[in-house]
């Protein structure tokens, strides 16, 4: 996902060390909001929790949307022929790292879904699972997050940040 | 690795980056990754930027690396 506007077309130069500083912010954020959330239920203090996670949740979000304006996310959205031949080599490596990074996430939630359905039928142990819409929401929402943004996270934590004219 | 000379002509012709990107149809950044030797260019984009700068590719690009401009002249004097 790249967001246009009318003032940046090619999208918002950031300097590599602002991409990754607002990526780590966005990976960190999210699951932390969540996670607050998630202990606000049912907790002393849970107010307070809640709205400190639903701030980390959308923190998260603004930086994503700043992240969906820049010219990295248009590297990694635009069609080939908008690119030159170092940002298409680029976004193509990206991309096939991407696919396996993301693969893997989905695996280990996978098996950590299968194991923890086992443990619980077989009352041995029980992990937290997600039990309702909102937890699936949660997870669902992250990994939108994590796949349109890991092809430019890789690129700008992959490459030495460039030097001015 | 591909060594290359881009640095040298360019501030010899007194060009920025983003006048040689606009010449070989690139962006800015690019031609700051190939000074650099971060990205090897390919050959379409080698010759178009040898063109450029009027010479032939090899005096741009190069496999081994280039002696410095100052040996260079020194050995021409000698």
């Amino acid at each position: 996902m790249f967001i246009r506007s009318k003032a940046h077309p090619f999208g918002r130069q950031l300097n590599t060390v602002t991409v990754r500083i607002l990526l780590t912010g966005l990976y960190l954020l999210y699951p932390f909001g969540c996670i607050l959330q998630l202990v606000a239920d049912g907790s002393a203090g849970g107010v307070t929790l809640s709205i400190t996670g639903l701030a980390a949740v959308v923190a998260a979000v603004v930086i994503f949307t700043v992240l969906a304006g820049s010219s990295l996310q248009r590297q990694t959205q635009a069609p080939e022929n908008l690119l030159d031949e170092r940002e298409r080599d680029e976004r193509n490596r990206a991309a096939f790292q991407s696919h396996s990074v993301f693969s893997g996430v989905v695996l280990i939630g996978v098996l950590y879904m299968m194991l923890t359905t086992d443990m619980a039928n077989n009352d041995k142990l029980h992990l937290w699972r997600p039990t309702d819409g909102t937890h699936w929401n949660a997870i669902f929402g992250g990994l939108i997050l994590l796949s349109f943004t890991l092809p430019g996270a890789i690129i700008a934590f992959g490459k030495a940040p460039a030097e001015a004219d | 690795m591909i060594h290359n000379r881009l640095s040298v002509f360019r501030a010899e012709r007194g060009l920025s980056r983003k006048d040689i990107a606009g010449s070989v149809g690139v962006n800015p950044q690019t031609i700051g990754y190939l000074e650099r030797g971060d990205y090897a260019p390919s050959v379409e984009l080698a010759l178009k930027l040898a063109a450029l700068f009027g010479v032939p590719v090899e005096q741009l690009f190069s496999l081994k690396p280039f002696a410095p401009l100052a040996h260079s002249l020194r050995d021409q004097e000698s």
